[in-house]
């Protein structure tokens, strides 16, 4: 067992989890924020991306002790209370989401490459997206939605 | 405002809106089934058989059952001998002496967390007497063929539902393990043959794929107090489950409620009990509710991929290349159990005549028990694997014939006034039309690059029109109204074009209509979502539920207006007296009802289709492919496809289900595979088990045929399962035309194209 100490979606957070927890059972487990879905618990399929220290990370592979000291963001923490973030809304206006079950992982995904990259071209990402797995879509609505998005915080 | 091309002005249909699902799904609000967090709840576990086939000689519980933090262990011996299924009821909850697949469950734990329960199915052993084992199907109906049920007599089924195409049933015939055997005949086959000029007979392969959605099964069982069951289920159909569910644990339907969940990719998978069964009754031994959530390792194991198929096709074709008959031999693998499958056959069989004018058809469709994961449906059960076979064949027999595809195809289609292969008689055909119109876009005539190739795929499906649906439509005092299905959402965007529909029939702004799930003690009885049935049939239950809802208030208004009802009439948001002009508005009504404390007001639209629907939805599909002749690697660089529509309700979730399919159609072509090895699945992740990627997708040009003709509200036809279908033969029939290697399985691999160059003559050398 071991504290850690961490921000979630800014909130100070304080638990002793199990040496072996991984990060995705601490969120939906112990935190209950189950935005945060896991699909193939090997990290193919980014169902579970979240962003730690702004960087994209399987929360299947990472263990909780892992995120000590760390700002770890979910899709929860993503609107400012009822304003959507850009990436969420145009995922709902451009028909980037059907099921929804890997959608929180795109949208932290797209959130992370628009961070580093505000106007990506449509190959950058397909590239970065590719870690992303969807079998609703065909990808070509969660593609424009982020160029869409990129559209939006760049004006 | 849409203006449709037939001219009708619509409000809200034909909006490309997505905002009735989309708040929830995309801030992480919305509670999948495995997200169900209950006070108390345990985790369960399956223990599964390692072997194909054997007899179970022993099974020591008690080391797991001594294990701190475990609250329940059971083995098939502790469950009553009842066993579960959609149709046949031929699967034990938990093994019953003997278990029939690699992955079959053996012994279900539940405990305080998942750690406690993986640790004890550690300490569980379980000794196995393997018995022999038959994995492909037409081994398994050879004479000598080990036989996967010893006894198949006591398999409880529903009466064989009336299709459109009644075919010649047969359950259990005396062929060693045939499920069953059905023959669709029309015209005789054998007067066409002896009138062809010429016949070919060609044999195709199809491994299982699996679904592929990203939400592995989860079930979630609460059994209360007074012995009410609620249950939360990865099921797309509620209230089916609901039954097999209260037959299967043996209570009375009333004690159950299956709550509502959205459900994380279905595409077919998604109708079984899975996992809930074992879930009850660990509930029932702990005292305390269990979620079982499935890894993706057991749903690539044992899920409810699609049924491998072997298509063998012969075709009797005039001297001016005309198809004059086809007798079509469908085999599939039905797995350890038919359990899986709605029915007792693969009804997509009724395609191996393909959207093709031809008079003279015998489909023979047999499904066989093997020793392996029982197949269940997917997106167009049975059709890609049988359209992978009609497609290819079609071109095999144009090039014997020295025809151009595509010529041959439009000599062959069906066209206005045409009865169809089996007999329907649809109206406002459009084959002909989707066809030149996906050809013309794919640029079909224009010159190719060497080591380019375009193939043609080309399928029908009509919208689907069984089962009842209803809806409740609740208006409240301030004139806000609220339609609750109790359809599942898939996410197929059901809930958003039911809130267009609604808001169309009552001519009122969106933002006045919302959509919930109401859960099955709660919402009107609905079959839920299946063979692209929901905007129809759910479409038309929310358009009756209108018609109550207008019927109730007129009277009411006419009430308020001291005026007889049948001279009121119901208006854009208002009453109007037909003999002048006042006007009561709906807001104003609803105000006045809610004074007399009548309010909020509920009214019940239900629907069936009584009559079979006479018409089909066309859709026509041109790959192009580049092959690199160093590797035999296939770059799929350009998919085409036409499709035959009615009015598109929502374009956003129309197109929406035209690229998914497509993609998934991309997948199967060219990746997808469940590798079975002595009847175990080898790849067993999705690291393994290649879903195409972002980078995976071509340049995609969809194109809409218009049509006026649909069963659905404001004349809409039906779209899931088209665009998934012909894509594994239109790939394969354009690398055929690219490096003349014909391809007669699945998936297109890199590897046996290679082979086909070398086996051509035109790779050699390297070993």
């Amino acid at each position: 067992m071991k504290t850690i100490a961490l921000h979630v979606n800014g909130e100070a957070v304080e638990r002793r989890v199990p040496d072996h927890r991984l990060l995705v059972d601490f969120l939906r487990n112990d935190l209950d924020l189950t935005g945060t879905k896991e699909g193939c618990s090997v990290g193919v399929c980014g169902a579970c991306t979240v962003l730690v220290d702004g960087k994209p990370v399987s929360s299947c592979l990472a263990l909780a002790v892992t995120a000590d000291g760390c700002r770890v963001e979910t899709i929860e923490g993503l609107a400012d209370g009822d304003r959507l973030h850009p990436l969420q809304q145009a995922f709902i206006d451009r028909g980037g989401f059907q099921c929804g079950i890997c959608t929180p992982g795109q949208i932290m995904s797209a959130k992370a490459l628009l961070d580093e990259n505000p106007r990506p071209s449509k190959a950058e990402i397909q590239d970065w997206m590719m870690g992303n797995l969807c079998r609703c879509t065909g990808y070509y609505k969660i593609i424009e939605s982020i160029q869409a998005a990129a559209d939006v915080g760049s004006d | 405002m849409i203006l449709s091309p037939f001219m009708v002005n619509f409000v809200s249909v034909g909006q490309p809106a997505g905002h009735v699902e989309g708040p929830a799904k995309v801030t992480g609000k919305a509670r999948y089934t495995a997200d169900v967090a209950l006070p108390g709840l345990l985790y369960g576990k399956c223990l599964r058989s390692p072997f194909p086939h054997a007899r179970i000689v022993s099974i020591e519980t008690a080391p797991a059952a001594a294990l701190p933090g475990v609250h329940a262990v059971l083995t098939g011996a502790d469950l009553p001998d009842r066993r579960i299924g959609r149709f046949f009821l031929d699967m034990p909850v938990l093994a019953r002496d003997v278990v029939r697949f690699v992955g079959e469950k053996v012994v279900a734990v539940a405990a305080e967390s998942m750690d406690v329960a993986e640790e004890a199915l550690a300490r569980i052993d379980v000794e196995y007497d393997e018995l022999p084992a038959v994995f492909d199907p037409l081994d398994a109906m050879r004479d000598d063929a080990p036989r996967v049920h010893a006894e198949t007599s006591g398999y409880r089924h529903p009466p064989i539902p009336d299709f459109a195409h009644p075919g010649d049933d047969q359950l259990f015939p005396d062929i060693p393990n045939v499920v069953s055997r059905v023959v669709y005949t029309h015209g005789d086959v054998e007067a066409g043959f002896a009138e062809a000029a010429r016949e070919f007979t060609h044999t195709f392969r199809v491994p299982p794929v699996h679904q592929g959605y990203i939400e592995p099964h989860a079930s979630v069982v609460r059994i209360e107090p007074d012995g009410k069951i609620d249950l939360w289920i990865s099921n797309k159909t509620p209230f089916i489950a609901r039954g097999q569910f209260a037959a299967a644990v043996g209570v009375d339907e009333a004690r159950v409620c299956v709550n509502p969940a959205p459900i994380g990719g279905d595409f077919g998978g998604k109708g079984s009990l899975m996992d809930s069964v074992a879930a009850y009754h660990l509930a029932a031994t702990a005292g305390r509710p269990v979620k079982m959530a499935m890894t993706y390792t057991e749903e690539l194991l044992a899920g409810n991929p699609r049924h491998p198929a072997v298509v063998t096709l012969r075709t009797g074709v005039s001297a001016d290349g005309r198809i004059v008959a086809r007798k079509a031999t469908l085999v599939f693998s039905c797995g350890a159990y038919s359990a899986f499958t709605p029915l007792h056959t693969v009804h997509g069989s009724v395609h191996a005549a393909g959207p093709y004018r031809m008079p003279n058809v015998e489909i023979e469709v047999l499904r066989a028990y093997t020793n392996t994961v029982p197949a269940g449906h997917m997106r167009a059960p049975g059709a890609p694997q049988i359209v992978f076979g009609v497609e290819s064949h079609m071109d095999l027999i144009a090039a014997e014939l020295g025809l151009d595809p595509l010529e041959f195809r439009l000599r062959n289609t069906l066209t206005e006034g045409d009865a169809a292969p089996l007999g329907d008689k649809w109206k406002k055909i459009r084959c002909r039309e989707t066809l030149e119109a996906a050809a013309e876009a794919a640029g079909w005539t224009e010159a190719k690059p060497p080591d380019v190739g375009r193939g043609i795929g080309m399928y029908d499906r009509e919208p689907g029109a069984f089962g009842p649906s209803s809806a409740t439509l609740d208006i409240d005092a301030d004139a806000k109204l609220t339609l609750m299905t109790g359809a599942a959402d898939t996410g197929t965007g059901s809930y958003t074009v039911l809130q267009q529909i609604v808001a169309e029939a009552m001519q009122l702004p969106l933002s006045q209509v919302s959509v919930v799930q109401g859960d099955t003690d709660t919402a009107g009885w609905e079959v839920g979502a299946g063979g692209s049935r929901l905007t129809h049939m759910a479409g038309q239950a929310a358009l009756a539920a209108v018609r109550a809802l207008k019927d109730g208030l007129i009277g009411l208004a006419g009430r308020q207006m001291e005026t007889p009802r049948e001279q009121v009439a119901y208006r854009a948001g208002g009453f109007v007296r037909t003999q002048n002009a006042d006007r009561l508005t709906l807001t104003d009504l609803m105000a006045s009802l809610a004074a007399r404390n009548e309010t909020p007001l509920s009214f019940r639209g239900d629907y069936v289709a009584e009559n079979p629907v006479d018409v089909t939805s066309f859709c026509a599909q041109v790959a192009e492919v580049a092959v690199d002749r160093e590797t035999g690697q296939v770059t799929l660089t350009k998919l085409t496809t036409a499709h035959d529509v009615g009015t598109v309700l929502n374009p956003l979730t129309h197109q929406g289900q035209v690229e998914g399919g497509a993609v998934q159609g991309i997948g199967q072509a060219l990746t997808e595979h469940l590798v079975v090895q002595d009847g175990a699945v080898t790849n067993l992740h999705l690291g393994e088990y290649k879903l195409p990627t972002a980078m995976d997708i071509p340049e995609l040009e969809t194109v809409l045929v218009e049509s006026d003709a649909g069963p659905a509200p404001y004349a809409g036809k039906a779209v899931g399962e088209h665009s998934n279908v012909a894509v594994p033969a239109a790939v394969a029939n354009a690398v055929a035309d690219a490096v003349g290697v014909r391809l007669t399985d699945l998936p297109v691999t890199a590897e046996k194209v290679y082979a086909g160059l070398r086996a051509r003559g035109e790779r050699g050398g390297e070993t």
